[in-house]
């Protein structure tokens, strides 16, 4: 059976991936809403996927505050779908 | 939620209830709508009453103050409520890119109609009613249809109808007198932009 990709076998990144596979895009306040995690925890974590390759980060300006957009890339999209396909294997769904 | 691992079936309910936190459906922004319709309803008022009691038609020149006021003021809107959604879905990005392709034509439209009344002095105003009352009906329906809302679907249909009696009156040669093409105008924008405007706000707050 396929080994599930550990990069995405943790709860908040998962929830990440979960967000911006649904999504075009989401800022940071978005997601961290969304995922009722502290913004610390969420900003490690979104530098992991960014750091892998699965996600982009884009920081911008609002005004004086920053803004930070997630996508997610088609290296994050394929490896997002295998993890489901190997998720169904192990609950034989 | 924590930075921890898993198991197979904890990782199928982050999905699942990831999925289901993100599922609202947004319609867009009724105050872009708003803001179209009422500026658009106030210039043509202003029109209908300068032009009715002065009988010059160079009033007409403040049909212009729709695009100046509206073009600087809708983007600076529209800006501000992405950031206050934080989100962007798909059914966004391709309405957004309706209503751009919408706004260059516009640009486009404008400066033809300028280009033909200043260069060789032919008075083509009736372009921009085409515009208003063809292009941007078809792409409200449109994004009425990719959005699911009716009252968008409805609005643009009639925008659509009084548009069709536009072109009638214009390839058939019959004056568009300001004392009831107006009011027809206005019915339009109303039914296109004012009630839609207040009918998307008032769901986006019940989903609130």
């Amino acid at each position: 059976m396929k080994e599930l990709d550990p990069l995405l076998h943790s709860q908040l990144r998962l929830a990440v991936m979960s967000i911006l596979m649904n999504v075009d895009e989401a800022d940071f306040v978005y997601l961290k809403e969304k995922t009722e995690s502290t913004a610390g925890n969420l900003s490690v974590q979104l530098d992991k996927l960014v750091n892998a390759g699965y996600i982009t980060a884009d920081k911008g300006f609002v005004g004086k505050k920053t803004r930070t957009v997630c996508r997610i890339t088609e290296q994050g999209r394929k490896a997002f779908e295998e993890y489901v396909e190997a998720l169904k294997g192990y609950l034989g769904l | 939620m924590e930075e921890k691992e898993l198991t197979e079936r904890e990782s199928l309910a982050v999905i699942t209830e990831m999925i289901s936190r993100t599922k609202e459906r947004y319609i867009g922004d009724g105050n872009i709508m708003l803001l179209w319709g009422y500026l658009t309803v106030a210039v043509s008022v202003l029109v209908w009453v300068l032009i009715n009691a002065t009988g010059n038609l160079n009033w007409n020149l403040c049909w212009l103050l729709i695009p100046l006021i509206g073009g600087i003021v809708a983007p600076i809107m529209s800006r501000k409520h992405k950031v206050k959604c934080g989100v962007k879905s798909y059914s966004d990005r391709v309405t957004s890119q309706i209503w751009l392709g919408v706004g260059i034509y516009a640009i486009v439209a404008m400066l033809f109609n300028l280009g033909f009344g200043i260069l060789a002095h032919i008075p083509t105003g009736a372009v921009m009613l085409i515009f208003a009352l063809a292009i941007v009906p078809f792409a409200e329906v449109a994004q009425g249809i990719i959005v699911k809302e009716k009252s968008l679907i409805i609005g643009g249909a009639v925008g659509l109808l009084i548009g069709i009696v536009t072109l009638c009156c214009i390839v058939g040669d019959v004056a568009l007198r300001v004392n009831w093409y107006m009011p027809l105008f206005i019915v339009a924008f109303v039914c296109m932009m004012i009630v839609p405007g207040h009918i998307i706000n008032y769901k986006s707050r019940q989903l609130r």
